[in-house]
């Protein structure tokens, strides 16, 4: 079964059930389809062969499932791009997969306009909503997504691809500061959803508050988990107000809801969490970095009826590698679980022998969710995708029961809130500023976010260079989730004989300055 | 400076990466602009509680409060009153 055909089956067995909910607007999977069909149409008209990437910058909404689905539809490849980026960023990513194709909203078309005539792959750009400030450069087909909506042909097309075939390019921040392409296939992705629509006993009575963003692979997930069930997917985007997003959820009467754990630290710290029964919540689910014991305590305690499933993944797995039972939540508090259906996960040494009971590895893992590699870099690939598996780079251990309890990742990528940051990144942008010498970005706890973005920077002799000067460089050069929280000014750098800087060392220090306060 | 130009000036230094200050208006929904995120909410709490001296419930964390530079601006003159 190919991903698209999630949305198919269900227009015709659920045609008029709703399949998603945003804001004021609500949507049956017949209407689903039909909207994807219209654009698919447009798509193959324009020129979109099987294979050809499309590129999404939209934010979670009925369009971009519209977008997300016709794209497969025409044969396509879906590359769904993050809304909080800069021009640089898009640039660099768009080079490496070269579309045919752009997808936005109107909101992030200014994204474009300085890139658009050097992005020579784009042929058709497709703009929801009304944005006159972009050049048409030549044969750039500009057409807009209502208008499509309004006259497209509602047929299904017929496209001939295989499950083999590449559904989708997920970028995520490489350690080296370059992005890389998670190139997924229609079967990986359709092992995964199968394997979490089983965990997580989903059918189509199942309505899901969804407030991570579709473009990440965990939202991914959520999307194509209730497609497939023909269940209902709440769409809100609004989560810096959660009480905003309870009301919602509680007014709808959402069977699930998923986050990540700054998501449920906000929730237990500064929402009306309290004041609602949750007589229909049935699950909650974490991922997107360890949740520690006590939030999950205090959540456990806050809504006792509701099963908490403790998850982890890799967008290179598809999303999902392990859960952790519910009813074993208490009894292996701090675990990931194991495998979910499908995947195998194994600790093992340097040596790639498997470790004992306790003792610390990295998780291999093996399941027809792990990706085909990451697109145009086969050095990379063939550094995580080895005939034993996939290399996670997370260090774990197990326990006598097999279950696995995450020690630390490898790579020093920071988790912050739902996103996956490379310090590489930052310190690239940091040493564009003429006034750094050079500087060490660091993840170090945080309360409700997991990690704070920490830079540590050694200016030059006689400069003047203000922590605020260098936020606005930063401001002007990365998206607002990647620009360090803290900003400190230092003499020099703790580095090992070999002269590469000792973070653990920087991360140790801050922790102490914040203990002595 | 009033309660309005503090609020504006802290959401454009903070929160507009470089963007033209002209492209928002007081009028404005920060979220839907994409201005600011959850944490950007938080952080935007921790200014005005500290600059103007209130204190903000939980139940006040509400679009209708904190939403745009006009809304803000209301919210803190009705906690001052």
């Amino acid at each position: 079964m190919l991903v698209h055909q999630f949305l198919e089956t269900n227009a015709e067995l659920h045609s008029h059930r709703e399949a998603l909910v945003h804001l004021d607007d609500r949507v049956t999977y017949i209407e689903l389809e039909r909207g994807a069909n219209r654009l698919a149409n447009f798509l193959i008209d324009s020129g979109l062969k099987p294979g050809d990437r499309i590129a999404i910058l939209l934010d979670s909404s009925i369009n971009y499932v519209i977008s997300y689905f016709a794209v497969l539809k025409g044969g396509g490849i879906v590359v769904a791009l993050n809304t909080a980026t800069t021009s640089r960023i898009i640039k660099n990513i768009l080079s490496d997969c070269t579309p045919s194709a752009i997808i936005v909203h109107k909101q992030y078309a200014h994204f474009l306009t300085d890139i658009i005539d050097d992005l020579e792959s784009v042929e058709t750009l497709v703009i929801d909503g009304h944005f006159e400030r972009l050049e048409r450069k030549k044969n750039l087909r500009i057409e807009s997504y209502c208008e499509i909506q309004l006259n497209g042909d509602t047929k299904r097309p017929s496209i001939n691809i295989s499950s083999d075939d590449t559904a989708s390019i997920i970028y995520t921040s490489g350690t080296t500061g370059n992005p890389k392409g998670v190139t997924l296939t229609h079967s990986n992705l359709r092992a995964n959803t199968d394997s979490i629509v089983e965990y997580l006993s989903l059918t189509y009575e199942d309505k899901v508050m969804a407030i991570l963003p579709f473009f990440y692979s965990y939202g991914n997930s959520l999307l194509l988990t209730h497609i497939r069930v023909g269940g209902c997917l709440v769409i809100d985007s609004r989560f810096a107000y959660p009480n905003v997003v309870l009301e919602i959820m509680s007014r709808e009467k959402a069977t699930g809801f998923s986050g990540v754990p700054s998501t449920f630290a906000i929730l237990m710290h500064k929402s009306k969490i309290h004041d609602y029964p949750w007589n229909h919540l049935r699950y909650l689910s974490q991922a997107g970095g360890p949740m520690s014991p006590a939030l999950t305590l205090k959540i456990m305690e806050a809504i006792p009826h509701v099963k908490i499933f403790v998850m982890y993944g890799q967008t290179e797995a598809s999303a999902r590698l392990s859960y952790l039972e519910p009813d074993r939540l208490l009894e292996k508090i701090g675990s990931i679980g194991k495998g979910i259906p499908g995947v195998t996960l194994t600790v093992k040494d340097d040596k790639g022998n498997i470790c004992p009971v306790g003792e610390t590895g990295e998780i291999i893992a093996r399941g027809d969710n792990i990706m085909k590699g990451y697109w145009n870099q086969p050095e990379e690939t063939a550094r995580v995708l080895k005939p034993d598996g996939l290399h996670t780079g997370d260090l774990a251990k197990t326990d006598e029961d097999g279950y696995l309890y995450i020690v630390s990742r490898k790579s020093d990528m920071i988790k912050s809130g739902a996103h996956r940051i490379s310090p590489k990144e930052i310190e690239e942008i940091l040493a564009e500023h003429e006034d750094i010498i050079e500087s060490a970005v660091i993840g170090v706890p945080d309360e409700i976010m997991g990690e704070n973005i920490k830079a540590v920077i050694i200016l030059k002799d006689k400069s003047n260079a203000t922590q605020r000067d260098i936020l606005k460089h930063c401001r002007i050069n990365l998206p607002v989730f990647k620009i360090p929280k803290i900003v400190e000014f230092r003499e020099n750098l703790p580095k090992t004989p070999s002269g590469k800087i000792k973070k653990h060392v920087l991360v140790s220090e801050h922790i102490q300055q914040k203990e002595r306060g | 400076m009033d309660i309005k130009t503090k609020i504006r000036t802290f959401v454009v230094d903070n929160f507009m990466m470089g963007m033209n200050p002209e492209e928002l208006a007081d009028k404005d929904s920060l979220l839907d602009k994409g201005i600011v995120d959850s944490t950007g909410v938080l952080e935007l709490v921790g200014f005005l509680e500290e600059t103007f001296e209130i204190q903000i419930e939980d139940e006040e964390l509400i679009p209708d409060n904190l939403d745009s530079v006009d809304k803000i601006a209301a919210y803190v003159n009705k906690k001052q009153s």
